[in-house]
Formats: C-alpha cells, sequence, structure tokens
C-alpha cells in the first residue's frame, strides 16, 4: 500500500490529510477534473482499492460506516460550469455546496429546489444520496430535477447520460439511476439541473389541522409538522398566498420559517404511505421530528432501542425506516437499509455493470451492494 | 430448442386461450405496424389479462428462441413496437384493471388502461394523470411508461417518469418483479427510474403505480395570435423569465393554424404567422394575475389578438385544434413524416427558421407544432409516400433538422422515443463509451436479448472498449 500511496500521491497530489468527519482512509485525495478520476479508478480498479466520494460528509452515515483505501473529495470539482437563466438550466460541478448555487442563481430569483436547510452540502452529494427538500410535495424529489449527470464508472470510464434540455427520452435515463446511489455506481463529477423561478410571494402559517390544511389550499409547497405544530408553507401570487393563509387562519408569517432538522445522536428516515403519517408520528418516542404531510417522510431524532419497532410498524404498512446516522456501535445492531429489495439480484447485476470490480463503496447499499 | 410456429402458436394459446391469440396472416400484417411509418414481422400476437400469464409468455418465447416485444395501443411513432424480426407480440391492452387509492392520490393501473381513460376514471375523486400525450384518448399507460411520455401539460409537471412509483414488470428470466414503492424513496438503485422510457427493451411492465394530481379548482386559457414567430418565442421566453411556469405553453405556425381551423372551426387566427396556446392553473385568486402577466407579455411581443377562453367549452375547443393537428394534415396529403427533437427553448426562432429555409429548398410543405414552452419539436413534413421523389425529399430533410437540432444543443427525442427509427442517429449525440454504458445497462437486465430487441441502441453499442472493437461475448 506504502508504494501504491506515493503513486497516488504523485498522480493526484494526495495526502494523508484528513477530512474532518471522514473515516480513516489510506490516502485522501482532491482531483480537478473527470479525466483525473477515471485515471484513479482506472487505477484503483486494477489494484483493488476500494474507493469512497466524499462532498461535505453531510449524508455518509447512511448505509453506516465505510473504511476506503482510498477517499476523493469532490472539492476542486466546484462552480457553476453553464447557467441558462432563460432556460432555467444550470450544469454545476458535484462540489459546489447548496448554499454556492443558490447565491448565484438566487440573483434572478431561480431555485433548484435542493434541500433548504443543508446550505454546507454538495449537490453531488445530494443526488448521490437521493434526498430532497421540504418543497417535495409541490415539485416532486430531487431526481426530477436531474437532466444530466457526468460521472466515472468504478473501471474509470467518464460516462454522460440525459441531456442539456428539460425534456428528453433519447436513450436510458442514467441520470435518475445515479440519484440515491450513494456513489456505488460512478462519481459524480457534474450534473445539469432544471430549475423553477422563485414564486412572488411566500408565507408560513400555523395549522392544527394537517389533512384540512391539504383540502384549504390548492397544492402548497410543504405541510410540516414537528413539536410545535403544523405549519403550511404557500407561494404564489400575493393574492392567493392571502387567500390561502385567510382560509387557514392560523398565525402567519411572511416567507419560509424551515424548521430545523433534528439534531440527533441517532437519527433516522421513516418513509411511509402518505396517509399514514398522522398514525406514525403517534408512534414515535419523545425525541424530535419533522414529518412530510402528502409525501410520507419523518426525520426523527430516536432512541437506539426505538428503531426495530419503528421499523416494524412501518414494514407492515409497506415502508421503511434508514438510519441516517448513529453512533458506530448502533449500525453493529441494527441493518442501516432493513429489509434488502426483491430485485436484489437484478440490482448487484446493475452494480458490477458499473463497477465490474467492486471498489466504489462496497457494502453501502441494501444487500451488501 | 427452436420449435416450430405451429409449437410455439400451440404454447401460446396453452398460456392465454384460444381467444387470446392471433395467428393469422392478415392478423400478422395489421399487427406490423405502429402509428408511424416502420414496418416489421409478428410471429404470433398474444393479449394476456395478467402478470403471470405474461411471464409464462415470456418463458415460453425464449424456451422457443423468439423474442417478446410488448404493445399498448400501438399510437407510437418511432417503432418502438414493431419487432425488426420475427417476435411474439406482447399486447397489454387487456390489462386494464384500475385500484385507485384515493386517500394516497395513487393508483396501480394495468399497462393496457388508455391515458384518458385513467383520469376519467378519477376524476369523481378530484384526481387526474398530468401526462397527457395528444393520442390520450387511445395511447395506453404502458406506452407512456415506455417512452416517458409528455403531452402540452408536462411543462409545469414534467413527463411521466414524475408520476410514475413504482413499476412491475417480468423480467428476461420470467420473474414478476416490483421496483419502486407508494411510500417515497425505497432503498436500492431507482430501476424505477430506468424502466421508465426504456421503450420495453428492460422487461415487459405488468402493473404501474402512478402518482395522481388534485384537480386544479381554477384554469385560465389564452390563445395570443403573432405576426411573427419571433414575437411568439419571445413571448415563451419572457413568460418563463418573468418567473412564471405555465401549465401548458404551445405554438403552432401558420400551415397548421389553417389546416386545424379547416378541421376543427375554433375561429382561430387563419392569418397570423403562429398563435401560442397556453394555460395556468391554480388557486382561484392566482389564475387572473398570472393570465394577465402572459397576455401582457404577448402583447409586449407584438401580439394583435390575445383572446381568453370565457367558459370550459371555450376552452376545450382550442384544445381540441391544438391536439387535432395530425387529422387536420390528412386533408392536406396523404401521409406526413414527423420529428421529435427537442431543443433548449431560447433557440426556438433560430432553429425554426432553419426548418422553414429546410422546406422551402427542398419544396416541402412543413406544419409545426412546437410544445414551446420545453422545447420540444415536432415539425410535420405532409407528402404523397407514392411519390419517390417526394420521399426521399422528406429523409434528407428529416435527416437535416436532426443535425439541426443537435447543433443547438438538443436532444433526438422530447417525448416519442427513439425505437426503430432514430437508434442509428444515437451515436451523433452520445459517445462510444456513453452508449456502452446503456448496453452494460441493458444487459444486467437482459443477457440474452430477449426483451424487445434491436431498439433504442444502435447495433454494435456494447463491442467495444475505449475505440478497440472486442468479439462479442468478450468479457471487458
Amino acid at each position: 500500500m506504502t508504494g501504491l500511496r506515493s503513486t497516488l500521491g504523485k498522480m493526484f497530489g494526495g495526502s494523508k490529510t484528513e477530512i474532518e468527519g471522514a473515516p480513516p482512509a489510506e490516502l485522501v485525495v482532491a482531483p480537478d477534473s473527470a479525466d483525473q478520476i477515471a485515471q484513479l479508478l482506472d487505477f484503483a480498479s486494477e489494484h483493488r482499492l476500494t474507493v469512497l466520494p466524499w462532498g461535505a460528509g453531510t449524508h455518509q452515515g447512511f448505509g453506516g460506516r465505510i473504511e476506503p483505501d482510498v477517499i476523493v473529495s469532490s472539492r476542486k470539482l466546484e462552480g457553476i460550469v453553464e447557467w441558462n437563466p432563460d432556460d432555467l438550466t444550470v450544469v454545476v460541478g458535484s462540489g459546489t455546496t447548496l448554499g454556492g448555487l443558490d447565491e448565484v442563481i438566487g440573483s434572478r430569483r431561480q431555485s433548484a429546489v435542493l434541500p433548504e436547510s443543508t446550505p454546507g452540502a454538495t449537490v453531488g452529494g445530494v443526488v448521490a444520496a437521493g434526498v430532497s427538500g421540504w418543497r417535495r410535495l409541490r415539485y416532486g424529489p430531487t431526481r426530477d430535477r436531474l437532466l444530466q449527470v457526468e460521472f466515472v464508472t468504478g473501471d474509470g470510464r467518464t460516462v454522460t447520460g440525459g441531456a442539456r434540455v428539460v425534456k428528453n427520452v433519447t436513450g436510458y435515463d442514467l441520470p435518475r439511476l445515479l440519484a440515491g446511489s450513494f456513489g456505488s455506481l460512478g462519481i459524480i463529477t457534474s450534473v445539469c439541473l432544471k430549475l423553477w423561478p422563485e414564486p412572488e410571494t411566500a408565507a408560513t402559517v400555523t395549522t392544527d389541522d394537517p389533512e384540512r390544511a391539504g383540502a384549504m389550499t390548492y397544492r402548497p409547497q410543504a405541510v410540516l409538522e414537528t413539536r410545535d405544530g403544523v405549519s403550511v408553507f404557500l407561494a404564489g401570487t400575493a393574492a392567493e398566498v392571502e387567500a390561502q393563509a385567510a382560509a387557514l387562519a392560523g398565525e402567519a408569517t411572511a416567507g419560509f420559517v424551515w424548521p430545523e432538522p433534528p439534531v440527533a445522536n441517532c437519527a433516522v428516515r421513516i418513509r411511509v404511505s402518505p396517509v399514514d403519517v398522522s398514525a406514525l408520528i403517534a408512534q414515535l418516542g419523545v425525541g424530535e421530528f419533522v414529518a412530510a404531510h402528502g409525501v410520507g417522510e419523518i426525520m426523527a431524532s430516536v432512541e437506539p432501542d426505538e428503531m426495530e419497532p419503528l421499523r416494524e410498524w412501518a414494514s407492515a404498512r409497506g415502508g421503511t425506516l434508514v438510519v441516517e446516522h448513529a453512533p458506530a456501535e448502533v449500525y453493529e445492531t441494527i441493518d442501516p437499509w432493513g429489509v434488502a429489495p426483491s430485485t436484489l439480484g437484478l440490482q448487484r447485476r446493475v452494480k458490477a455493470a458499473f463497477d465490474p470490480l467492486g471498489v466504489l463503496v462496497p457494502g453501502r447499499l441494501p444487500g451488501g451492494i | 430448442m427452436v420449435g416450430s410456429f405451429d409449437a410455439l402458436v400451440a404454447e401460446m394459446t396453452s398460456i392465454v386461450g384460444v381467444d387470446a391469440v392471433r395467428a393469422s396472416d392478415l392478423d400478422r400484417h395489421l399487427f406490423g405496424k405502429d402509428a408511424g411509418v416502420t414496418r416489421g414481422e409478428v410471429s404470433v400476437v398474444v393479449l394476456p389479462k395478467t402478470a403471470r400469464q405474461v411471464a409464462a409468455v415470456v418463458r415460453a418465447a425464449v424456451s422457443h428462441g423468439v423474442a417478446v416485444v410488448p404493445r399498448g395501443a400501438g399510437t407510437g411513432l418511432a417503432g418502438g413496437a414493431v419487432p425488426e424480426s420475427p417476435a411474439v407480440l406482447i399486447v397489454t391492452t387487456r390489462m386494464d384493471q384500475i385500484d385507485l387509492d384515493a386517500g394516497n392520490h395513487q393508483a396501480w393501473v394495468g399497462p393496457g388502461v388508455i391515458n384518458l381513460g385513467l383520469s376519467d376514471h378519477t376524476d369523481p375523486f378530484g384526481l387526474y394523470f398530468a401526462p397527457d400525450p395528444s393520442s390520450q384518448a387511445a395511447c395506453t399507460i404502458g406506452g407512456n411508461v415506455a417512452n416517458n411520455s409528455g403531452g402540452p401539460h408536462c411543462l409545469a409537471e414534467g413527463s411521466t417518469v414524475n408520476h410514475v412509483l413504482a413499476v412491475e414488470f417480468v423480467t428476461a428470466d420470467g420473474e414478476i418483479v416490483v421496483t419502486g414503492s407508494g411510500s417515497p424513496d425505497p432503498a436500492g438503485f431507482d430501476l424505477r427510474g430506468v424502466m421508465v422510457g426504456s421503450e420495453g427493451t428492460l422487461g415487459i411492465v405488468t402493473r404501474v403505480l402512478v402518482k395522481l394530481l388534485p384537480k386544479p379548482p381554477a384554469i385560465r386559457t389564452l390563445l395570443m395570435a403573432f405576426p411573427e414567430v419571433a414575437g411568439a418565442a419571445a413571448t415563451v421566453s419572457g413568460v418563463i423569465a418573468a418567473g412564471v411556469v405555465p401549465a401548458a405553453l404551445e405554438m403552432m405556425d401558420r400551415p397548421l393554424i389553417r389546416a386545424v381551423e379547416n378541421f376543427v372551426h375554433a375561429d382561430l387566427p387563419v392569418d397570423a404567422a403562429a398563435v401560442l396556446l397556453a394555460e395556468v392553473v391554480g388557486h382561484e385568486a392566482g389564475v387572473d394575475a398570472e393570465a394577465e402577466l402572459i397576455a401582457r407579455t404577448a402583447t409586449e411581443n407584438g401580439a394583435f389578438q390575445v383572446r381568453l377562453a370565457a367558459d370550459a367549452e371555450e376552452r376545450e375547443l382550442l384544445w381540441k385544434a391544438r391536439k387535432s393537428a395530425f387529422g387536420a394534415i390528412a386533408q392536406i396529403a396523404p401521409d406526413y413524416y414527423l420529428h421529435d427533437t427537442v431543443i433548449p427553448r431560447t433557440k426556438l426562432v433560430e432553429v425554426l427558421e432553419q426548418i422553414y429555409e429546410i422546406a422551402t429548398r427542398r419544396n416541402l410543405l412543413v406544419l409545426n407544432t412546437i410544445h414551446a414552452g420545453d422545447g420540444n419539436l415536432h415539425p410535420k413534413f405532409a407528402f404523397d409516400g407514392s411519390d419517390p421523389e417526394a420521399v426521399a425529399q422528406v429523409k434528407a430533410a428529416a435527416d437535416e433538422i436532426v443535425e439541426i437540432s443537435i447543433a443547438a444543443g438538443g436532444m433526438l427525442s422530447g417525448e416519442h422515443g427513439i425505437g426503430l427509427e432514430k437508434r442509428g442517429l444515437m451515436h451523433l449525440v452520445f459517445s462510444p463509451v456513453d452508449l456502452d454504458a446503456q448496453a452494460r445497462l441493458r444487459e444486467a437486465f437482459d443477457p440474452v436479448g430477449v426483451m424487445n430487441p434491436a431498439k433504442v441502441l444502435p447495433a454494435g453499442s456494447r463491442c467495444f472498449d475505449f475505440g478497440r472493437p472486442v468479439p462479442e461475448g468478450t468479457w471487458v
């Protein structure tokens, strides 16, 4: 390994330098192009080195801890490659932070509608983790914004899937396959995202009945419940926001007042059918949570011994509980994903098609993929 | 083992029953074509009712050494449901079950459910299925999934893939599997996402879990007439730039307006160079302001007429005009050839001018309907297929349209798919490495090539290793 380390160090200027929060690795490298990543992964495949792509580390708790040979930081793949405000599209390097992207496209009141509460997370990390923002109720999940993705496969091939147009059925939808793949099919180097104009007016209105809130508004941006109650997030023209706020008759605040995601030693995401959200909230213990009504996702802070009963409750209704982050010893007692998908055999073949030697984040996905 | 034709028909009959097999010469001829121009060869047609029957059909076909090709209503235009060489054609129209879960705004539907039939079924619950291809009165959900269909209203709501939560399908091994879920983000790779738009090459879809949307309480529909195409295109850009994404934003040009008016009698402005049809939907208190913004933008860009549909009847008439384009063309010439390229919407004017130039130079009549909001072009050449010179000119013009669309940063298909017809053009937009990655994905699903072979990817996509051709079957 020492020889390989020095070879890699010479090739990519890597170091033993650690990234805060990252697991120990033989080497950390920060390539500045897809070509460099391709060389690196070609080398890694040849020498059977395991590789972990790293953005800001925001979602690295999903699927448990990986101790790779090499960590590939997307730090130098940062910046806007191409922004076409009139086409509502943007191409960004995977290492660009959500906050950095917003700062640029926000100047024309545009948004990629990515998660609102993690401005330090990278675009590549959010796409790879397949996580979505609170406004998913109105705009759909993050993967629906993904028009094109450039990535490097485990065996070092730089592949582009999709296109920089807002509507497309030309070949297989590789962008959606990469969304939520956690780096195990390839290292994402850049993505093209569909943008939305920011609405003219926004307001956050409290209510005590989430079901009724849905009936009294037309497609709100989000209906979120926390320990503090239920808030409805409205947007649109001033007149429609005012009219709907008045109908809800709750306390209205201008703009979006997003809840803080639960800060927890042990955090989970429970995913159920939208109609089961209220019943699920009743199952939770005393920890903080944010529940997305109409979507079916609940982010919750839990005690380790609450996880299995909650998972059983969700599974019985066709849902899942996944561990978002937890202390190392907790991962030893619970499968971070729960039941593996029924298509596991097919999933393994898809993995092998893009990473034939299995060097990319081995073991992160369900079923040990 | 490759059996005889009679043995194949007998086995299919034993699976689906005698009333669900079509094997006469006439039937095989009728099913050998979709709504496009390509003709293929069908061995035998089966019309299964259940996923288990589909699975048994796939296993039997494999054992006879014959491929399978799925087909819905046959409204496709790219030959996706046309077998290139003799295959078992699995027609899914009898799989038309709808199981509505109104509380979750979801429904499990059979692939044979007709697009408009689904929205009609869910209408009493205040719900609808957003994708609305112009063929929606005939096309099936299975076909919509295969081609990731769009329609005018996918501008704001996205194409079919945004509205499919899970897919049940029969694999190349004849297994029935489900990918996706009614609860968000099931663990593992998003195979649901790649099944949509895969044109039946990864599996035969037997059931689809769709997302339904609440019907908007208020709708405003505007028709705007322009003396120049550029004014209409500038209005599209202006509306988007002002922060409004209408539910639909469609353009028709003069030759098409005239053909449609003669057919539908919707009082369209036949002297306009182009009309825009825009629709905004939403809360009653919001739609008027958005409609006014669109009207104002149109007037600023030279519109000489702005007409707001007075009621639902007038709105439906305007949409009927837009969706009757194909029927209207039949008055002009016996045949038409249609492209489906998509370009960045800001390039609309320059690409449209080039299309007119091509038509003039080749002495062809071109009529345009355009999903202007998302830059999806549908230039239609009207011609007489019995005139070989006209056919040659149309084909040459079609190639040129692909070239100019790609040069403008566009793609081969926005919503009709690649099928048989455009697979030979894939190398224009994807590198050999990109195509190889897609071929690897396909092999992961279908290692033996039984699922709708010869579609989407060009021949030889997989036999490639960084520019070096390698023998078929080599592990690279």
